[in-house]
């Protein structure tokens, strides 16, 4: 092997770049149209097992380099498929060639997920330069005149047509083929450590959507999904994984809003952030110096022991807390950041950020979401449920969270769906009372629709799913797992809530089975106490997540006075206290059997549930500390955010007299600054009058009790001893109450 | 003769100068007198609210009186960071055992309940 400046072996490169050379080429003759090479077949083939042999086997990269240098997929593989006519079905050595460039593109756009402690000296050297090669080729397939994807649809198209059992392995093989290339040219993504000099526009999940559109391929993966049951039984994650690379991101709301409505959205966020800005500008334009930066003001601050601090700047001169503010920001040491390590990068998997789409694709999208909730989704989710269940070989470890990540998207687009052809039909009314009502699609039981993903052995499912994430530390997955939870129950809550009958028994069932398990109650607790630097995506999802749960369990205890609440951990401990005395032997076959039946009875242990203790236990420090960290980063929330953090606070301090967990000086200062600033709410924010007075009666307490209580004063700056609480908060003890 | 010389005289000695450690805002500083039996002391002293209708400037007041407090027993950090850091060191032993002292402190006592504690 030759050593030195060369990025590859000099043959190595030679020999690819004879084989692409020989597959064909556009030369003056015939127009500039692209010709064949005589063997064009076989130096597609002879590519292939380049790939396989050299790069794969040695993990190498060295020939996927040379054929992105040699300018391969734009010059050659994509001529080819373009050039494939529609009508030449018979034409055997065409389909041929199309199926050998197919399996070479595949590869080749493979995404690369490779661990960091596999990386060999060639992955350092070829990373950088093939990941941004690849959206190169993601640009040509969807912007190529020749309808790329459809051609490679075509190629699947032969395979489909035979019956499942009749298939060959390799009939099998192409149509994964097919579903791997429009994965991978879904999932293509610009690097994050490099820099894309191309329009990214063109790469966009728009234009992907806009290309799925125009060459039909969307109807392709409908009758994959609706059939997934009897023809197309392995195909399943793979649609799974096309669909989560197309929708993640994307908020449903883009889609189902009413095309006016959306209008006057838009236009309402753009007058709202100009607002915004206004607002902000105000507040800085308050603290901004009157006079020029050389004006040199001087100001002394006198101290308590006679000492002076001395300020400069105007901006310290109209009050004690400014000058004080400026004191502190002059300051120049920061404490140390802690940076966790084990927080998973946000990559392919990513469905925090954010993604707008065009209104063209928007209306494509949501036909597709249309066809697809009413054929495909039941058959496709349940299918791939039963498939992670039984552990296949196809499924990989990141399809548990795209499934759970898909369950709560579609959910939420089916309520909105719900939702906008009710208002539509309620317009309609208006307009033509009396007329005979049209028959909409979404009629009473579509419920039914989405029916796959509310039974029981879902929630099982998902309750797994949850735990385990939560017990490897996964928490991305456990980030799936807890929206997915959140949109179950609202869900169910709207079931609850809709005028058909049926639908209300059901969703009565659904959420006596949800509440009745105590584990569900305990790992609600556990969640929202155990965020830690996880990232702001899963903490908007666990606070979401706790909002929802208790909202709803209030309302479901209050209208289930005796409601029951099974737990297990206690059962088990008694079982062991009982089994000494088994030993014995004393009490024979009498003594076991009422072993064993006290023992069942005890396993299956029922307690009535009192909701004020589990909101008591629900408002502790841990979980005040996860919803200040959401409060901080009040400037970037939205509305329904804010609302949250405002209402769990408002439990802890007033429904549970729990004030002094907020007696913090931590949690002082942000709330004086979330009202007064500088940088604070905008004043003008709906929501923020509620704020202003919950923060008021906060620290209303705060200054009636500091006089009484003069060791507040100390205990404000800590966490709270848990055995203190409760004195801090009443004044005396419980026992002494009792006394 | 080589033999009885090289004793090292002509070499030149390296001194390895320390890093001078910063200070530390844990429980040591915490205990001392500036720091909590002093806040102690200025709050009861200082802190006078004006109550209903207030409430902003009262808190601002009191958040103040910690800052300038804290700004004296350790000038280093900002204001935000201290606090972070004195919370971390309230997770000692001894701090725990000082706290509940100090709120037993103010406790109405039961008679006879000082003798049965100590």
């Amino acid at each position: 092997a030759a050593h030195g400046p060369e990025t590859v072996d000099p043959v190595v490169r030679a020999h690819v770049y004879s084989l692409v050379s020989a597959i064909g080429g556009s030369g003056g003759e015939d127009d500039g149209r692209y010709v064949l090479g005589d063997d064009a077949l076989a130096c597609l083939r002879d590519i292939r097992r380049w790939l396989r042999l050299y790069d794969d086997k040695r993990q190498r990269l060295d020939v996927a380099r040379c054929l992105a240098e040699a300018n391969l997929v734009k010059g050659d593989l994509l001529e080819i498929l373009a050039s494939w006519p529609e009508d030449a079905t018979e034409d055997h050595m065409r389909s041929k060639l199309a199926q050998a460039c197919l399996e070479i593109l595949v590869p080749i756009t493979y995404p690369y997920n490779i661990e960091e402690e596999n990386f060999k000296r060639n992955h350092h050297k070829h990373l950088n330069y093939l990941q941004l090669a690849q959206l190169g080729y993601k640009r040509d397939i969807i912007h190529h005149d020749g309808q790329i994807l459809r051609a490679a649809v075509r190629i699947a198209l032969p395979c489909m047509a035979t019956p499942c059992r009749d298939r060959t392995p390799r009939d099998e093989g192409l149509i994964r083929f097919v579903l791997y290339f429009i994965r991978n040219v879904a999932e293509i993504a610009p690097p994050k450590n490099a820099v894309y000099d191309g329009d990214e526009a063109e790469v966009s999940r728009s234009s992907v959507i806009d290309a799925l559109q125009n060459q039909d391929v969307f109807p392709f993966l409908l009758t994959i999904a609706a059939n997934v049951k009897g023809d197309f039984p392995t195909q399943d994650v793979l649609v799974l994984e096309i669909l989560f690379h197309m929708l993640k991101g994307v908020d449903p709301e883009q889609l189902f809003l009413e095309e006016e409505k959306l209008a006057s959205k838009h236009t309402d966020e753009l007058s709202d952030l100009i607002q915004k800005e206004k607002a902000m500008l105000a507040s800085q334009a308050r603290d901004a110096p009157s006079r020029h930066s050389r004006f040199g003001t001087m100001v002394w601050l006198q101290r308590d022991n006679g000492n002076m601090s001395t300020i400069f700047g105007q901006d310290g001169i109209s009050s004690q807390d400014k000058a004080i503010r400026k004191m502190d920001s002059t300051k120049r040491w920061n404490k140390p950041k802690y940076r966790p390590r084990n927080v998973e990068e946000p990559g392919a998997n990513d469905f925090d950020t954010k993604v707008t789409l065009s209104q063209s694709v928007r209306k494509y999208l949501h036909d597709f979401i249309n066809e697809f909730l009413d054929s495909s989704f039941n058959p496709l989710f349940i299918h791939i449920r039963k498939a992670i269940e039984s552990e296949a070989d196809r499924v990989l470890g990141e399809h548990s969270r795209q499934y759970f990540y898909l369950v709560s998207w579609f959910l939420q687009a089916e309520c909105l769906r719900r939702q906008s052809a009710t208002q539509r039909a309620a317009a309609k009314g208006k307009q033509c009372a009396g007329k005979t009502p049209d028959s909409s699609p979404n009629d009473d039981n579509s419920f039914a629709l989405v029916a796959g993903v509310l039974n029981q052995e879902s929630f099982i499912a998902l309750s797994r799913f949850m735990q385990r994430s939560m017990d490897d530390k996964a928490w991305q997955d456990l980030n799936a797992g807890m929206r997915c939870f959140t949109r179950v129950l609202l869900t169910v809550q709207e079931m609850a809530d809709s005028p058909n009958e049926d639908d209300q028994e059901i969703a009565e069932n659904i959420q006596n089975r949800i509440f009745y398990e105590g584990m569900t109650h305990d790992r609600m607790l556990a969640l929202l106490r155990g965020y830690k630097y996880q990232g702001f995506g899963y903490l908007d999802s666990v606070t979401e997540l706790a909002h929802v749960f208790l909202r709803l369990l209030e309302r479901y205890s209050k209208q289930n006075v005796d409601m029951q609440v099974r737990i297990r951990s206690r059962a088990r401990k008694k079982k062991r206290q009982s089994i000494p005395n088994n030993e014995d032997g004393d009490q024979e076959i009498e003594g076991d059997a009422e072993e064993t039946r006290q023992a069942a009875e005890r396993t299956s242990r029922e307690r009535k549930f009192d909701f004020t203790r589990f909101a008591t236990r629900f408002t502790n420090e841990d979980s005040v500390n996860t919803f200040v960290s959401l409060a901080k980063a009040y400037a970037d929330l939205s509305s329904e955010q804010l609302k949250r953090a405002h209402r769990f606070f408002y439990r802890v301090a007033f429904k549970n007299e729990l004030s002094v967990l907020l007696f913090r000086v931590d949690i002082l200062h942000l709330f004086h600054k979330m009202i007064r600033g500088p940088g604070g709410l905008d004043p003008d924010m709906p929501g923020f009058k509620e704020w202003e007075e919950l923060v008021r009666n906060v620290f209303r307490k705060v200054v009636k009790k500091l006089p009484d209580r003069p060791e507040l004063v100390i205990e404000m700056l800590f966490k709270k001893i848990p055995g203190t609480v409760f004195y801090l908060e009443h004044g005396h003890d419980k026992a002494a109450m009792t006394r | 003769g080589d033999d009885n010389i090289d004793v090292g005289i002509d070499k030149e000695v390296e001194v390895v100068r320390k890093r001078k450690q910063a200070p530390k805002l844990d429980a040591e500083l915490l205990l001392s007198a500036n720091g909590i039996p002093k806040l102690r002391r200025i709050s009861k002293e200082r802190l006078r609210f004006k109550g209903k209708g207030h409430e902003y400037s009262d808190i601002s007041r009191l958040l103040n009186m910690y800052q300038l407090w804290l700004d004296e027993l350790y000038p280093r950090a900002k204001f935000l960071d201290g606090i972070t850091m004195i919370e971390k060191a309230g997770h000692t032993k001894r701090m725990q055992v000082m706290r509940k002292e100090w709120i037993n402190e103010s406790k109405p006592k039961a008679p006879g309940e000082e003798d049965m504690e100590r």
